[in-house]
Parts: structure tokens; C-alpha cells; sequence
């Protein structure tokens, strides 16, 4: 999938023939001129199509912003995100988004499948066949018949269920993920973590997660980028290289899993 | 059982009170207060004759489409200022300027620009309304949560239809509440636009009972107009229980 990879001082450069997300030199930030904050500062990566990539890093880094930047809600100060053959001038057709806080994210003034239905009501899509669309969402995150209710007779993992089967049903080629799994308890996690797992095999769709906890981010990904300093950039790339298939307990006991969990550990410490 | 305790726990005071009035003013020889028994017997005999039905289908219509306006005006005005900071900021003193004039005392102005039929009353209600009902909603929108709006863009809502499927249920219950404080603002303004020149309504049979001194009409229409005014509350907190079901049940509140 890719040619070449280097992290020469902490930047990163990946040469893919068929990457779907490309992101060179991308500085992103709050505020104009005299104001202006820089969070992320010459970040580069790139994501291949049917890829699993975590982006790690602590607690105010930069993680949110930088989704934003790849959502096209947030415009480079410098750099560009290219998403398919384009560079990226807004919110885009292939990319889709899982937001950090599901509770607010979904609309309480809909059931779960309008809300799931209601970005193909954006694109057009008549009734029966985008209300198809969310029932078929709905199954594949383990929430089949549940079309009716509203997100606020769910459970916090029911409705951060709802908030990926909405991504799914959009159809996009990339699904970013801002902590999804944040504010839910251990159980639910492993749950949503090992589910995300499945909808990639399955659905073959191309993932990247973003995430403070380190053990979540091995366990899932092909490849861990860490991210750090101030303002963020990439300082450390993992290839964990354990397939498609994972499993809570083995997995975690794997000697690789344990290496990069030491290693990014270490990184994230300096 | 619960319901009918319900509605027992709220009559026993209008009761008393009723009962209270009755026997206070049993012998009343004031002029100006007359016993309850005939001004409810004035009010029987002007509904029965048609007088009081006849004002009041005046009234209550100026007063339904003026709230029409309002609530059109006011929810679509307001749905685009709260969504447009820059025009927001230009107009808002504007908006608080006009607000704070007392909406009656603009009344014969608007019947001097209208002229004398319904439609200067009609506009003088909504003129009246709209202004709750716009900075609610603007209120409103400005609530309505930035995840969900983060959503819709990056989902790629249209425009019309992240107004009408986003943003106007967002607002709803603050909307739902600048039409409940703009219902009893329109039911003075409807009065009041009637006691000017006018030969229709409430407001007129008021003001012309008045005038001639048969005072059991005056009490006898002003009590209307109150008991209409509780009516249209309650009956709107009905409607507002069907709208904003999700926003109960939530417990958003
Ligand atoms: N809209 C904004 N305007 C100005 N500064 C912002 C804005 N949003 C975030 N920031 C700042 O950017 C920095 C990074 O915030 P961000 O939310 O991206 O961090 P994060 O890594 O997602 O944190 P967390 O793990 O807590 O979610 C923080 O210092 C924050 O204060
Ligand atoms: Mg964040």
C-alpha cells in the first residue's frame, strides 16, 4: 500500500499510490492575525483507502481542531487536506464524521432513523428509499428495529451507535471519529470498539480515529500517528501489523501490542 | 382520577372567588359595581341575542390572524438574524428601540395609516406581537446546539432545509414561549384597536356599554375578555404539549 515512510525529526511523509486522505504541511488554528492561535502546526499524513488509522495524543492537543480541518469545517492556515483526487475546500461528499459528543450531536426532535435518514434527505433522496437506507444502518450496528424510538430513550452507547450508523448510511468513503467511545462505561466500549471493527471488515470503508487512550488506539488501528506539542504535530508512526482480526484479550497480550503501547507511551511522556 | 383531581385542585379558588363576588355585590347599589347576578344576566342575554357572539368573532378573528402575522414574521425574521450575526448586530438596537415603545399608544397611529376596518386592527396586533415572538426566536436559534449544527454541516444540509429541519425545531420551545407572552399582549392590543372609532368587537361594546352608562355590559365584556384570554392560554399549552412532545419528554428542560 505504500512505498515509502519517513519521520525525519518528527514530521512524516508517506508516498501511497492509492491513498484516499492526503494531508501535507497542514497548519490549522483559531483567531486572524494578531490573534491568531496555532494548534496544529505542519502536519503531514495520509490515510489508504480500507485503512484503520488512530491518531493519539493527549487531552487538548489539537485532536478535535484537526478533524474539523479534515471534515472541511475548519480552513487551513497553511497546507491542504486532499481527499480523493481534490484538495478539500469545505465539507465533502466522501467524508463523513462521528462526533466526540454523540449526546449532542444527534437531534432530539427526530427518532433514530431520521436522524440517521436525514443527510440523504440533504442529498435529495425520497423517503422510502432513505428510510431503507437508515433501517439498514440501524441493523448494522446491532440496533435493528429501533427506528422509532428517539435517541433520548437510549442509552449513551445506543445513541453513539445511532451517530456511526448515520456516518455509514452516508455512504462516505473516509469516516473520521473524534473519541467516540469517550463517554460511555468500559463494557459499552469494548463493545462499540470490537463493532467499528466488524463494520470495517465488512464494509471495507476507511477509518480514521482519533483518540486520547493509547490501548484503543493499537487495538484497532493498522497504524497509530501520534500527535504532541504545542501547537501539534506528528512525532511518532506505528504500523501494529495485526491484520483484520482482533480480540479484547489476546490481542491486548500480543508482545507487538505491548511494544507500541510502551513506545507511545514513552513518546507522549517527554 | 389523577386528571380530575387535577382540574378540582384548580377550580376551588375561581370558585370561591366567584362565590365570594356573587355575595359581596348581592346588594350593590353602586353604580359602577353592579351585583354578579346581572352582569352574568347581561352577559346571558347578549350571547343569547347574538350581540356578544357577533363581537366576538370580530375580535378573536383580528386577533388570530394579527398572532398569524406575528408568528410568521416574527419566526422567520428571527430564524435569519439568529443565524446571520452580521445583521444581527446592525439591527438589534433598531429592534429594542421599537420594542420599548408601549405597542397601544401606537394603535390610533396605525389606524391613521390603515384606516378604520379590520385590517389596521389586525395589523396593530401583530405589531404588537411580533416583537416577543422575534427576539425568542432569535434566542432560540442562537441555543440551538453546536454539535447539531457541526452535524448538518458536514453532512451537507441544504439551506431551507437546515432552516426548516434544524434550526426552527431547535428554537421551537423558546418560539412556543414568545407566542405565550404574546397572546395576552394581542388580546390588549385587540381591545384597545377596537376602542377607536370602531363600531365592531369587544373593545367597542366596552367602550360604547360604557359610554352610556349601562354598566353590567362594561363589567360583563371586560370579564369576557378575560375568561378568553385564560381559554386561549390553557388551549395553547395544549398545542404546545403536541408540538414540543420531544422537548418534555427529553427532559431537556
Ligand atoms: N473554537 C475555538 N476557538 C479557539 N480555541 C479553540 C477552539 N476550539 C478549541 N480551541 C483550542 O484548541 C486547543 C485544542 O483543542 P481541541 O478541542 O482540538 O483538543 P482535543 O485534543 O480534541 O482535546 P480533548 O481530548 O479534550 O477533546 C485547545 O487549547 C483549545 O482551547
Ligand atoms: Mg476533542
Amino acid at each position: 500500500m505504500s512505498n515509502t515512510e519517513s519521520v525525519p525529526g518528527g514530521t512524516l511523509t508517506r508516498v501511497s499510490e492509492d491513498s484516499l486522505l492526503r494531508v501535507t504541511d497542514l497548519s490549522l488554528g483559531y483567531g486572524e492575525g494578531a490573534d491568531e492561535k496555532r494548534i496544529i502546526e505542519n502536519l503531514s499524513l495520509t490515510v489508504g483507502n480500507g485503512e484503520f488509522v488512530s491518531i493519539v495524543g493527549p487531552s487538548g492537543v489539537g485532536k478535535t481542531t484537526l478533524l474539523k480541518g479534515l471534515s472541511g469545517l475548519l480552513k487551513p492556515k497553511a497546507g491542504q487536506v486532499v481527499v480523493g483526487g481534490g484538495a478539500l475546500e469545505g465539507p465533502h461528499r466522501d467524508v463523513a464524521v462521528v462526533f466526540q459528543d454523540y449526546s449532542r450531536s444527534l437531534m432530539p426532535w427526530m427518532t433514530t432513523r431520521e436522524n440517521i435518514a436525514f443527510p440523504l434527505q440533504g442529498r435529495g433522496q425520497k423517503k422510502p428509499l432513505r428510510n431503507k437506507a437508515a433501517d439498514e444502518a440501524l441493523d448494522a450496528v446491532g440496533l435493528g428495529g429501533q427506528g422509532n424510538k428517539y435517541p433520548w430513550e437510549m442509552s449513551g452507547g445506543m445513541q453513539q451507535r445511532v451517530a456511526i450508523a448515520r456516518a455509514l448510511a452516508y455512504n462516505a468513503k473516509v469516516l473520521l471519529m473524534d473519541e467516540p467511545f469517550a463517554s460511555v462505561d468500559a463494557q459499552t466500549r469494548f463493545d462499540l470498539e470490537d463493532l467499528v471493527i466488524d463494520l470495517r471488515e465488512k464494509l471495507g470503508v476507511t477509518i480514521m480515529l482519533v483518540t486520547h487512550d493509547v490501548d484503543e488506539a493499537i487495538y484497532l488501528a493498522d497504524r497509530v500517528i501520534v500527535i504532541a506539542e504545542k501547537p501539534a504535530t506528528v512525532v511518532d508512526v506505528i504500523e501494529t501489523g495485526f491484520g483484520t482480526h482482533r480480540d479484547q484479550v489476546a490481542t491486548k497480550a500480543d508482545p507487538r501490542f505491548q511494544d507500541a503501547r510502551g513506545r507511545i507511551l514513552t513518546r507522549l511522556r517527554k | 382520577m389523577r386528571t380530575l383531581t387535577n382540574v378540582l385542585w384548580r377550580l376551588w379558588l375561581p370558585v370561591l372567588l366567584v362565590v365570594l363576588w356573587w355575595f359581596a355585590s348581592a346588594n350593590s347599589t353602586n353604580l359602577f359595581v353592579p351585583p354578579l347576578s346581572r352582569i352574568l344576566g347581561v352577559m346571558g342575554r347578549d350571547f343569547t341575542n347574538g350581540v356578544l357572539l357577533q363581537a366576538m368573532s370580530s375580535s378573536l378573528s383580528n386577533l388570530a390572524l394579527g398572532l398569524l402575522i406575528a408568528s410568521v414574521v416574527g419566526v422567520a425574521l428571527g430564524l435569519i438574524l439568529g443565524e446571520t450575526k452580521r445583521l444581527r448586530l446592525i439591527l438589534d438596537p433598531y429592534i429594542h428601540f421599537v420594542r420599548s415603545v408601549p405597542q397601544s399608544a401606537l394603535v390610533p397611529l396605525i389606524i391613521g395609516i390603515f384606516g378604520l376596518g379590520s385590517a389596521s386592527k389586525i395589523y396593530a396586533v401583530a405589531l404588537a406581537c411580533v416583537w416577543p415572538i422575534l427576539l425568542n426566536t432569535i434566542d432560540g436559534s442562537l441555543g440551538v446546539e453546536v454539535g447539531v449544527r457541526r452535524v448538518s454541516r458536514v453532512f451537507g444540509i441544504p439551506r431551507m432545509l437546515y432552516y426548516r429541519r434544524v434550526v426552527l425545531p431547535g428554537a421551537m420551545p423558546q418560539v412556543i414561549a414568545g407566542i405565550r407572552v404574546a397572546l395576552p399582549i394581542g388580546i390588549v392590543v385587540m381591545v384597545v384597536s377596537e376602542l377607536f372609532a370602531s363600531n365592531v368587537g369587544l373593545g367597542f361594546y366596552i367602550l360604547h356599554s360604557s359610554s352610556t352608562f349601562r354598566i353590567p355590559e362594561t363589567w360583563s365584556g371586560a370579564l369576557l375578555v378575560g375568561v378568553i384570554g385564560y381559554v386561549l392560554v390553557i388551549g395553547f399549552s395544549l398545542i404546545d404539549r403536541q408540538i414540543l412532545a420531544w422537548y418534555h419528554k427529553s427532559g431537556a428542560r
